[in-house]
Parts: C-alpha cells; structure tokens; sequence
C-alpha cells in the first residue's frame, strides 16, 4: 500500500522535474541571461527581455527540443498506463507496458542532456554555468531510470 | 484593411471621392542562390479595375538608404528595368486585369538581398500605404524553426501508436484463429474472452514474444488460481 503511494508519488514527482526542465529557459546561465531551450532572457539595465536563439546549430537544437518534448509525454503516459494496469493486470503479472515507456522516456531524456551537453556551450565555459533546467534534466533522467527497473521487477500483489 | 473598413462608413457621401487601397505583398521570401523568385503583390480596392491602373516596384539594397525603381506597369503596359541591377533578370508575371503585379527574378545573387516595395494604384483610389516584401538570399536553405523538432516527435509517437495498433491487432487476429501460431499439446482450451495457445512462440519480433510470455503467465496464473 505505502509501496504503490510511494511509486506513485515518485512518478508524478518526475513528471513535474521533467516538465520544469523542458519548459523553463535555464539550461544555461550566466550572469546576465538565461536561455535554452527555447528562447533567452537577458537582463538589460533591471529589465528582463526575450529574446530567440541565434547562431545555434539549429539541428541540434531541435533534436534537443524534440527529444525533451518526447520524454514529458512517455512519462505521462507511463503514468496513466500505471494507473490503469493496476486495475486490470491480472496478479502476479509485471507492469511491462509502463516500464517499456518508461524506458523510452529514460531513453529520451538522456539522448536530450547528452546532446545538448557536447554539442552546445562548449567554448565558453567561463562566462556561465548550467542551469536547474539542466540539473533537472540529469536528475529526472536517474528517476526515470529508477521508475522503469521498478516497474519491470514489480509484481502486482491483491 | 483597416483604413478600408474605417472610410466605407463615409462611402455614401460622394461616389466620385476616392477610397483607400490595400496592398499585399509577402513579408520575407527566401531563396537559393542562382535560383528564380516570385515577388507577389496584389491590392484590394472597391472599385472595379480601371484602364489607368499601375504598378510599380521600387529596391532598397540592405544596408542603403535610397531606393530605385525597378519597374512599373502603366497604360496597358510593363517596363522593366533595362539599366540598373536587375536589367535583362526581371520579367512581369502579373495579371493586371486579375489585381496582380508579381514581378519574377531570375538568378539571383547575394547583392540582390534587400527590400522591394510595391505601390499599387487604382484611380480614383490611390490613397494607399505601399507594401513591402524583404527577400533574403542564402547559400544553403537554413532549417526552419520546429521542423526537426515535429519530425522527431511526430514519427516517434507515430510508430508507438503503430506497434499498439498492430499488438491488439495480432492478439485479435490470433484469438479469431485467423493465424495459427503453434498447435498446443494440451488441445483447445476452452476460456472466456480471448485465448491464445500455449508452446513455444516464434520468436519473430519482441513485442509477439511478450504478448505470448504476458499470455502464458496469465493462463498459469488462471491455472494457479484453481
């Protein structure tokens, strides 16, 4: 009982982690801007404006976005997946189908930070850092990894 | 169309007044180098086309302030630009009758980046604002925004969709004895609902491994339970 309110917690807790890092522009900062991955903010004398990304590989950038978008819906969808073969899977079976999307969501999540780790701000590492989107993106990414070997090791119980 | 809409309330006043015209030309064109454009530019005007209609298209190059003029129709005919940047490349593709003065530029080049206005005028009515289009020429056509990003999403969701559709497909079609997957040698089995038989499942691809494995263990646990 605590076990099935715990994963379910868990679950939805990455989905929130998920969403914050794919909608909110602060995979990267410095101290005067915050971008990525869909536009950047930069501060301008205590105003803050919006601006879109130039001179970024632009295959990258949306194979990042695409790949980040999937893993919101995976997870998403694992969960309802979840929910409804706790009610229909018969006992002693495992939940395959949500650890497979969920295994796809992992899956995406990880080719979405790798990418953007090697192939954006490579060079100019010392006028910022990277971003709580970026650290919840890595951190989702372990959740998410965490979430599918359970739901492929579970047993449905009662 | 604003202007348009605002002055038909004074429209009844007098008939012979003139009214305003709306010009439309794109916003931003893009195109290879060496390739051809359309510039497009057409008006909305109450008035039915008159014999004395014009066109005429002027050029700003990027980064200059003047402007030239490239062509204009006028009486019935075309002239196009015989001197400047574009002689011998520009031809008149419009249809005047039709409301439409596009004009056609053929190998382009980077010097031709720049704005082209349109001034389209419809006696009487030839209070308008001129419209212009900003034609922006590349090497290589860059990779519009989000196009990537749908693919990567549509295709992967597409192909889940797909591997469902086909799963409940097979275990249907299975079930219905359409297919024989594997004589069992236990017999029939006779169960409500769907049933599939029991033996070694071809191991063609992983999800029919799955569904016949999740299938075994559900008959087990259906032969456990009694």
């Amino acid at each position: 009982m605590f076990m099935l309110a715990g994963i379910v917690v868990l679950h939805i807790t990455t989905v929130i982690l998920l969403l914050v890092a794919t909608i909110d522009n602060a995979w990267w900062v410095t101290g005067t801007a915050s971008t990525d991955l869909w536009g950047r903010w930069e501060l301008t004398s205590s105003d803050w404006h919006y601006y879109n990304l130039q001179n970024y590989p632009q295959d990258y950038l949306q194979s990042v976005q695409g790949t980040v978008v999937l893993a919101c819906v995976f997870t998403i969808l694992a969960l309802f997946v979840f929910l409804a073969q706790l009610f229909t899977l018969p006992k002693g079976q495992r939940f395959i189908f949500t650890g497979i999307l969920q295994l796809i969501a992992c899956l995406c999540i990880m080719t979405a930070a790798s990418v953007y780790t090697a192939k954006f701000h490579t060079n100019d590492d010392t006028k910022g850092g990277y971003g709580h989107s970026y650290i919840l993106a890595w951190i989702s990414f372990v959740l998410t990894l965490l979430l599918t070997v359970t739901y492929l090791i579970l047993r449905k119980s009662e | 169309m604003s202007g348009v809409i605002s002055l038909t309330s004074s429209a009844g006043a007098s008939p012979e007044r003139s009214q305003a015209i709306t010009i439309y030309t794109g916003w931003e064109r893009h195109a290879l180098v060496g390739s051809d454009v359309r510039l497009s530019c057409s008006f909305f005007s109450w008035r039915w086309i008159s014999d004395d209609v014009t066109f005429s298209w002027t050029y700003r190059p990027d980064g200059s302030r003047d402007s030239i003029s490239i062509f204009h129709y006028t009486g019935g005919e075309a002239y196009v630009d015989n001197k400047g940047p574009f002689r011998d490349r520009l031809e008149f593709v419009g249809n005047p009758g039709r409301r439409d003065g596009s004009i056609l530029i053929k190998n382009l080049d980077f010097s031709d980046n720049g704005t082209f206005t349109c001034d389209a005028k419809n006696p009487p009515d030839i209070v308008g604002r001129p419209s212009s289009v900003r034609l922006l020429v590349f090497e290589k056509l860059p990779i519009q925004a989000g196009v990537i990003t749908g693919a990567i999403i549509g295709v992967v969701l597409g192909l889940l969709v797909l591997i469902v559709v086909i799963y409940y497909l097979m275990r249907f079609l299975v079930a219905r004895r359409v297919f024989s997957l594997n004589v069992s040698k236990h017999g029939k089995k006779k169960k409500e609902g769907s049933q599939q038989r029991q033996g070694p499942a071809p191991a063609a691809d992983p999800s029919k491994v799955k569904a016949a494995a999740s299938e075994k263990k559900k008959q087990e646990s259906r032969k456990d339970k009694k």
